[in-house]
């Protein structure tokens, strides 16, 4: 009868394993470089729960993971994740290597289907040919290999203007001129941080930290460009030539 | 020995004729192979103290632990097999924490102690399995004051005002009776404890060994934790000079 | 006899795979019985804790709550603690259900007897035991059982303070003023206002003084709060837990509120 109370099966409020902790990251990647970068806010609803907690995470010396939705999802996918890349290392006295990475992050994530980390991941880093890499992958682990890509709280702010400014769509080059296939870190970096800037501006979940990764191929030309960088530091680990630096900036905190 | 080539001493699910359980006996025998240990229950706590025989220069100080900790505020010492020592420690430890689930309390020592004695009785009923070849000292102190236990080979625990076990047990424990030991305070208990092992150590005449202590107590905020290295040291010191009195004398 | 070991402990059921045709590996699995469609799990707190507050200050950590535990909206418990301390570095403060709390307290009294027992030299600080409960909160929120919580830890080991959040989806954060449930929202931008960037010089008494005026706030504001709280401070020293205090509050200023209610003028 409508509108009689079902007594066959009580009612329960079902309980939400999922929350969302906002922010945004983003990675772009350059011939012989990449960049790996998310703000450090964490929030819930309107809240800031901390204007300090890292999105962005290095696993090995050429490859940097940025995870981005639920938090406590991606702590321990991070987790998970370099547990699997140290025993590849016991297994085979090597780093894993980033194609790799991106295989076994697939797998990790579909293993999961029917429940999902509810997180976003972009991997960026050097590839074995030297050239410089960027993965990025929806929850249940459907990826591709990109130029550049952002996510997050702020993607559909994000990435119309990546796609502009890196892969010059709506624009069309000077007569008897062609766009590079591939930008200098001394044009990606500015773009990174204005993205940023810009994002913070117009939405609510980002802000108070930037944290910014640059993984470099053996011998990469931007070397001399990176280390006069302020407050730059250098993150290396192993002396197979490529090597890594963050850069850390603030972002307005309101 | 009588039981050799009898057959009744083969395994401990066999009494002998006159109604004796040999392989319980040859884990006694294990357990006087082994330096003593003794356990003082003194006016408001315990001492345990352990002669470590030293078998090899080689080994690391302090390795080999013959007292464990079982509860915040229980202790065990072992003598006999080190290995069988070890195992009934850790069963021992899962008693007091089952205890402790089940009730929400501390676990008074005499359900430690009746729950090991089941234990270590079960390996005299089978064919298949060799009785423990220790003897385990147990101490405590609770909202009841101080209490000590003894776990022998066959399952059968007493309570004690005073311990011994081991190879130097039946001199450990004419000291102890010397002692007035519920008038001892527990700084004493652990002087008259260094004491009482370096005598019967002296008495065997056996190689290296180590003093392992450790106390409950007031000064311990009723855990049980190793006895400090300065008031270990003071004990040692003490328990030496009653020997160099002797040589004097004689 | 059941000669298969991985059938044993479980309910019999020869219904499934009654002549063991399966290698041992990969047997199906009888543990269901009748009554597991009746198995209930947490789905909502019953006797809930509200506001945990924390801070950072010069010699450590400092941590309040209130002594209120509340059944719905009934003052059910007036005399709860809601902090507690874990080994000689460490206390952890909750809200949410506290019945998932005493269990949390029951587990990491476990736990620091099973390292106390070890008598290793290691004993475990304010970081082991977030990282700890995080596991344990992350794998009961992943089996769809939560334990209704949201609680602080906070402690000070080898020179570091440390202060940190974990709830029941097993989420993680810290930050030199943490707060939870409505102190979220009412004491946090307080505590971030009188504390960020002073972590280091801020003195037990100014500390206090902080901490009792948000509680104060709370009390005022929190229908399910109590103006009566515990303070516990961490420090190098070691851990000490208050007595119960009581906040002074003033209600005179209700006397001259005008324009709603009995009195218009």
């Amino acid at each position: 009868m409508p509108g009689m109370v079902s007594t066959s099966q009580p009612t329960q409020q079902s309980f939400n394993p999922y929350t969302e902790n906002g922010g945004t990251i983003l990675a772009i990647a350059g011939a012989d470089f990449s960049v790996i970068a998310g703000d450090t806010r964490q929030s819930e609803g309107y809240s800031i729960q901390t204007r300090y907690a890292p999105k962005v995470f290095r696993l090995t010396d050429k490859a940097v993971l940025a995870v981005n939705g639920f938090a406590a999802d991606g702590n321990m996918f991070v987790k998970k994740v370099r547990q699997r890349l140290e025993w590849y290392r016991h297994a085979h006295a090597k780093d894993m290597p980033i194609r790799a990475i991106a295989r076994l992050i697939q797998t990790m994530l579909y293993a999961r289907r029917f429940f999902p980390y509810y997180v976003y991941n972009i991997l960026g880093g050097i590839e074995e040919d030297g050239t410089g890499a960027v993965y990025s992958f929806d929850p249940v682990g459907s990826y591709e290999r990109e130029a550049c890509r952002a996510a997050g709280a702020a993607q559909s702010l994000v990435q119309p203007f990546l796609d502009n400014q890196i892969y010059f769509k709506n624009q069309t080059p000077a007569p008897g001129t062609s766009f590079p296939k591939h930008l200098p870190l001394s044009t990606v970096l500015p773009l990174v941080i204005d993205s940023f800037t810009s994002a913070t501006e117009r939405h609510i979940e980002v802000g108070d930290g930037l944290e910014i990764y640059v993984v470099l191929a053996k011998g990469s030309t931007s070397l001399q460009g990176i280390t006069s960088i302020r407050g730059v530091q250098e993150l290396t680990a192993t002396s197979e030539g490529e090597r890594v630096f963050v850069i850390r900036r603030d972002l307005k905190k309101d | 020995m009588t039981s050799i080539g009898t057959g009744y001493d083969l395994s401990a699910s066999t009494y002998s004729p006159d109604g004796r359980i040999f392989q319980v006996e040859y884990a006694n025998k294990a357990v006087e192979n082994s330096g003593t240990a003794i356990g003082l229950k003194v006016k408001d706590g315990i001492v345990l103290a352990v002669e470590k025989l030293v078998h090899s220069k080689l080994l690391v100080p302090g390795a080999n632990r013959r007292i464990q900790t079982i509860d915040r505020h229980i202790g065990l010492a072992t003598a006999g097999l080190l290995a069988d020592g070890r195992h009934l420690s850790n069963r021992a430890r899962d008693e007091a924490a089952n205890y402790r689930e089940t009730y929400n309390a501390p676990p008074p020592l005499k359900a430690v102690a009746d729950r090991l004695g089941l234990y270590v009785q079960a390996y005299t009923l089978y064919s298949s399995v060799r009785p423990f070849g220790i003897s385990t000292i147990l101490g405590t102190v609770d909202e009841d004051g101080p209490g000590l236990f003894v776990v022998e080979p066959s399952g059968i625990f007493y309570g004690y005002n005073g311990a011994a076990v081991g190879k130097g047990k039946q001199l450990a424990k004419t000291e102890l009776e010397k002692l007035d030991l519920s008038q001892l305070s527990l700084r004493e208990a652990v002087i008259e404890a260094a004491r009482i092992i370096y005598l019967v150590h002296e008495d065997t005449r056996e190689k290296e060994f180590e003093l392992e202590m450790s106390w409950i107590g007031p000064e311990t905020n009723n855990t049980h934790l190793p006895v400090p290295q300065d008031l270990l040291e003071e004990a040692e010191t003490k328990a030496k000079e009653q020997f160099e009195f002797e040589d004097d004398a004689a | 006899m059941d000669h298969f070991p991985t059938n044993w402990g479980r309910p019999r059921n020869d219904a499934i795979d009654a002549y063991g045709t399966y290698p041992i590996h990969s047997r199906p699995k009888n543990d269901q019985d009748a009554f597991s469609a009746g198995v209930q799990r947490t789905q909502q707190p019953i006797v809930t804790g509200t506001s945990v507050l924390a801070i950072k200050y010069k010699d450590g950590i400092m941590m309040a709550a209130d002594n209120l535990a509340s059944y719905g909206s009934l003052a059910r418990f007036k005399d709860v603690r809601r902090l507690h301390p874990v080994g000689d570095h460490t206390v952890i403060g909750a809200g949410g259900d506290m019945s998932d709390f005493q269990y949390l307290q029951t587990i990491l009294d476990e736990l620091t007897i099973s390292e106390f027992t070890a008598q290793d030299g290691h004993s475990l600080g304010p970081a082991e035991i977030h990282e700890y409960l995080a596991q344990v909160m992350y794998a009961r929120r992943s089996k769809m059982n939560p334990l209704w919580n949201s609680i602080l830890v906070g402690g000070v080991k080898d020179g570091k303070k440390f202060l940190s959040y974990v709830d029941l989806l097993g989420t993680t954060y810290s930050a030199s003023t943490l707060a939870t449930g409505y102190g979220g929202h009412i004491a946090q931008p307080l505590l971030r206002e009188a504390v960020e960037g002073r972590e280091d010089t801020l003195t037990e008494e100014q500390a206090l003084a902080i901490i009792e005026n948000s509680m104060r706030v709370l009390f005022y504001r929190d229908a399910r709060s109590l103006n009566k709280y515990q303070v516990a401070t961490i420090t190098a020293a070691g851990v000490s837990i208050s007595e119960s205090k009581h906040l002074e509050t003033s209600w005179s200023f209700a006397e001259g509120i005008r324009g709603y209610g009995a009195q218009t003028q």
